[in-house]
């Protein structure tokens, strides 16, 4: 069989690659575990340079229930945390790895239990009481780093001193419980890993500002696992180095994985639709748009130049931040890849992303003069989502965008 | 005064006559919302707090800031904030201690842009030496904004003087948490709780006193009681059929009750400094990091030293921090031998014929 340049069965591809990573991650910690090694359990905005730097092996649990959801397998897990006394209102990811906790075996994604918890809530509170109940269920413990939600446009010093006291005091514990020692000397090559693959990742995600732009904005969806789990390797850098150069080539080669005619690019605001992908993209495939923006462009652009650097950086990750950093954040997006509207998941699992979203989308709808459609939906109970709702509003958003291009 | 006397000024403490009266005589109101507010430095500037716990209303303007699946408290908070209940305020004091409460502050600005926002922003690492110092940060820019809203000065020794008077109310509440189940209906023990939110700290606290010296005389209510968890547990229906049933409240571990009330501030050293060491001290509460989950632990311990026969979770709909730590409580009274039940409030609610029933249900159980 022919396999097609740069596809995923291409082993030279960037696709394949960043696949072979994140599958990496799982089989590296299940490895660790069968060798005796103590592995963690830890939150996709935790700084991974803590664990990697001290060559601790880590699962990142919103990683494995998105790859449950994607997979089908949302519902059931799901269920199984409800009648544990979950309610339906908590988040799906939540929900799910509860689930997993309790059960240990799900065969769409299975991962090593862990012997530690690592947490940081620079995202939302609710990873906060997901991590404490994990911890205390399968009494292990619980090494938590709290970034508290920033109201003003800067981080303070007083919010660097008290992160970084947490920071000194994560490697503290972690030398504890794993007796392995930290290294200055480690810990600079794994910033440099850092900042060179979110350095790409971020070349690779403006490329899209070209006319049609050299990829589908789903892929990215796809990648970002890297950017979660393994950011700091300098395998991750090369693969997403990669990413880039053959985004630069589709562009000088007039190509693009998105397999449609772009006539409309639109930004699409909150976390996939996990269960409901492929029909959430092929709404939009099948009407010319092409999702050409995700705040995750700009969400794991992790650079920085020293350990106070990198604390900043963890507080200022999308969810820790006011309205109007994360609205400007958006809208010079918006404007730098060139948008025609902007799509809003209102996410039944996440209050924080969604809380002030009416009024953050309006406010960018204004700024760049574009039409702002929302519809309901879940990042992984499947339950939550209407597939003719979707078809209604995206239908809708069309619209607007189509008769604005005549008008102009 | 006699108890119905008393009781009777409890109930009496409306907060949107008190706003008035407040304003009249030239004093000025900050708001102060869920769950835990630096009360002490907004008495101490001279300012008068009064708590912002939501109502009993039918949200239609807030759904222009919200989603449906936000809690009904925060969303009334803005729902009376844009109805102009509020107007006349000067300021509102918002912690960030929930998702719900960080995405309130946000629609806050532009909702009702003319009661300025001042966030509170807490450390959940709050212990350490760098969490005190960052909770006394929070203090300081509170204070700083508190100055900048309503002109008034912030001054150490008038914050030594209020941490005086409210760790003398906290201990009273504290007593009155423990006597209310003998004597009074749970109606009447919500409405010493909730009017502590509006009436001045001294004046709260010399009626408490008060009451605690009439109830000594009265003969104590016989039947079972319970223990009630949750964030509020206000609802006039609930209390109401609690009273009908018979079944007394014997302790509560209730956000707008009596965990206002378990810690108080050392009264030496520099004021700012033990009102960090007083949130410090804090704990058994779903929004403040508790990875042992000592809250299931007080729970229990509190059905235990009361003789109360079970627990009453008054679940908030949509309140995810008290629904995952109600999975661990469930466990542990099960554990204990303990029944439990869960009812599912919310500020919307209009038919509690389902509440009503399970109520019924758990009260044969209790017998």
């Amino acid at each position: 069989m022919e396999v097609r340049k740069g596809s995923s069965q291409d082993p030279n591809s960037a696709k394949y690659k960043l696949n072979q990573i994140a599958a990496k991650a799982y089989s590296d910690a299940q490895a660790a575990k069968e060798r005796g090694e103590k592995v963690g359990w830890c939150a996709s905005n935790f700084p991974v340079e803590l664990p990697e730097t001290l060559g601790i092996p880590v699962c990142y649990p919103e990683n494995q229930a998105a790859g449950i959801a994607a997979r089908g397998q949302g519902e059931k897990l799901c269920s199984i945390a409800e009648d544990e006394g979950y309610s339906n209102d908590i988040c799906a990811y939540a929900r799910i790895s509860l689930a997993y906790a309790k059960i240990k075996d799900e065969p769409a994604q299975n991962m090593p239990m862990p012997d530690f918890m690592l947490c940081c809530n620079n995202i939302c509170s609710c990873m906060t009481k997901w991590y404490e109940n994990l911890s205390k269920e399968l009494d292990i413990p619980l090494i938590m780093i709290d970034i508290p939600f920033n109201p003003d446009n800067e981080v303070s010093r007083d919010e660097i001193e008290y992160v970084k006291a947490q920071f000194l005091e994560a490697v503290r514990q972690l030398e504890e419980i794993t007796g392995k020692k930290w290294s200055d000397e480690r810990f600079r090559e794994v910033m440099a890993n850092s900042c060179r693959t979110s350095r790409a990742w971020l070349e690779a995600t403006a490329l899209a500002a070209a006319r049609p732009s050299p990829f589908n904005g789903f892929d990215l969806l796809n990648h970002m696992a890297v950017m979660v789990t393994a950011r700091g390797k300098p395998e991750a850098a090369e693969a997403m180095e990669l990413l880039a150069r053959e985004y630069r080539e589709n562009i000088e080669n007039g190509t693009s994985t998105f397999r449609a005619e772009e006539k409309y690019r639109i930004m699409f605001e909150g976390i996939a639709c996990w269960p409901w992908l492929r029909v959430t993209s092929t709404g939009l495939k099948s009407r010319g748009i092409n999702m050409v923006s995700t705040i995750y462009a700009d969400a794991f652009g992790f650079i920085y130049d020293d350990f106070d650097g990198m604390i900043e950086a963890y507080c200022k990750v999308p969810n820790a931040i006011n309205l109007e950093t994360a609205r400007d954040k958006r809208v010079r997006l918006c404007n730098n890849i060139g948008v025609d509207g902007l799509l809003v998941h209102t996410n039944r699992s996440c209050k924080l992303w969604s809380g002030f979203m009416p009024e953050m989308s309006r406010q960018i709808g204004e700024a760049c003069g574009i039409p702002v459609v929302s519809f309901d939906g879940d990042q992984a109970d499947p339950r939550n989502f209407s597939e003719a709702q979707y078809d209604t509003r995206v239908q809708g958003l069309t619209e607007i965008m189509a008769s604005r291009k005549a008008g102009e | 005064m006699e108890v119905r006397e008393i009781l009777d000024v409890f109930r009496a403490a409306d907060p949107a006559a008190l706003k008035e009266k407040y304003l009249a005589e030239g004093r000025k109101i900050v708001l102060t919302a869920p769950v835990y507010t630096p009360e002490e430095i907004i008495h101490s500037m001279g300012l008068v707090p009064m708590g912002v716990w939501g109502a009993d209303v039918l949200l239609k303007r807030s759904k222009r800031y919200f989603p449906a699946f936000i809690c009904s408290v925060v969303q009334s908070i803005v729902e009376l904030g844009m109805r102009g209940t509020y107007d006349g305020a000067s300021a509102i004091v918002i912690p960030s201690l929930c998702d719900s409460l960080k995405v309130v502050g946000q629609n806050w600005k532009y909702a009702v842009p003319g009661i300025p926002f001042i966030p509170m922003t807490y450390p959940q690492n709050r212990a350490s030496e760098a969490g005190r110092a960052f909770t006394k940060a929070g203090y300081l820019r509170v204070i700083r904004d508190l100055e900048a809203a309503t002109g008034a000065k912030f001054s150490a020794q008038a914050l030594a003087d209020s941490i005086k008077i409210y760790n003398e109310h906290n201990a009273l509440m504290r007593r009155f948490g423990r006597e209310a189940g003998k004597y009074l209906s749970a109606a009447d023990r919500s409405a010493v709780f909730k009017s502590a939110f509006f009436m001045p700290k001294e004046e709260h606290a010399a009626l408490v006193k008060k009451l605690l010296a009439a109830l000594e005389g009265e003969k104590p209510l016989s039947g079972p009681s319970v223990v009630t968890t949750g964030i509020l547990a206000d609802s006039p229906a609930i209390l109401a059929k609690l009273d009908e049933l018979g079944l007394r409240i014997a302790a509560d571990d209730v956000a707008a009750e009596s965990r206002q009330y378990r810690t108080d501030a050392p009264e030496t050293g520099d004021p700012l400094d033990a009102l960090a060491a007083k949130f410090a001290g804090m704990g058994c509460c779903s929004v403040l990091l508790d990875p042992e989950k000592r809250r299931a632990d007080l729970i229990v311990d509190s059905v235990r030293e009361t003789g109360a026969s079970g627990v009453l979770a008054l679940q908030t709909e949509f309140c995810d921090p008290e629904e995952f730590d109600y999975v661990i409580i469930k466990k542990a009274c099960a554990a204990a031998g303990i029944p439990l039940l869960a009812v599912e409030v919310d500020r919307q609610m209009a038919n509690f014929g389902q509440a009503e029933t399970m109520l019924e249900a758990f009260s044969e159980r209790l017998g």
